[in-house]
């Protein structure tokens, strides 16, 4: 099965877990797994309307999945999913 | 609450001084707890941002991956992000708070003339609409 490594600081909702190995054909399949298994997942990853958050990056292997196929992308087994948040700023713009 | 180590904010500040004018970014590695978080660990990182960095910081993806890894094989987190605003204050701005991620601390240093001048940490929300000032405790 595909396996996502989970980022350090989502680690408390995995019950600890580094690397979890869940089924699924594509990175949709495989990250509904994931927050079907831990639901305190779920926010972290998914606004509202059930779309992956604006900050949330897939990674299969070492490719940004939104310049291959995104949720559709296939996975199989041995491959490995990362989850890297997108963070930039600029200090323009006080709020 | 956040509370730095002395080496890691030795780093940030001479990581922050060493890239003025432009803006720096690092993340910090630590632990967490119901508290609040403890950062032992700061890494530079390179500001991947493709234009003027005077005003403007992006994390490479890569060496973010890099930095959960080396997190994770210490037994520790990516408790936060740093970052510096050369010549301005420390606020959290609109492009830092649109740019941001719920799951850290964003630590942001003023520098003034090439100066440590004053620091803030910011706890952004999940839809990046708002962002709280938390205390920040550094030991120097
Ligand atoms: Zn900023």
């Amino acid at each position: 099965m595909p396996k996502v490594i989970i980022p350090t600081p989502l680690r408390p909702f995995t019950n600890q877990q580094d690397a979890v190995e869940l089924p699924g054909s594509n990175v949709g399949e495989v990250l509904q797994a994931l927050t079907t298994q831990y639901a305190e997942l779920r926010k972290h990853l998914y606004n509202d309307e059930g779309k992956l958050r604006s900050f949330v990056n897939i990674y299969l292997n070492e490719e940004d999945i939104r310049y291959l196929d995104k949720e559709k992308t296939a996975v199989k087994e041995g491959d490995t999913l990362s989850i890297v948040p997108s963070i930039a700023g600029g200090l323009a713009w006080p709020l | 609450m956040i509370r730095i180590e002395k080496e890691a904010w030795q780093t940030m500040l001479q990581h922050a001084k060493a890239t003025y004018p432009r803006e720096c970014c690092g993340a910090l590695l630590g632990t967490a707890d119901a508290r609040g978080r403890h950062v032992v660990i700061a890494r530079p990182m390179r500001n991947a941002y493709d234009g003027p960095q005077q005003d403007s910081y992006q994390l490479d993806p890569t060496e973010q991956l890099a930095v959960e890894k080396e997190a994770r094989a210490l037994g520790l987190s990516v408790v936060g992000i740093f970052h510096s605003h050369p010549d301005c204050d420390a606020y959290f701005s609109k492009r830092d708070l649109e740019n941001s991620c719920p799951w850290y601390s964003f630590v942001v240093l003023s520098i003034k003339a090439g100066e440590f001048d004053h620091a803030k940490s910011f706890l952004p929300n999940f839809d990046q609409t708002a962002a709280e000032q938390e205390p920040l405790e550094y030991m120097v």
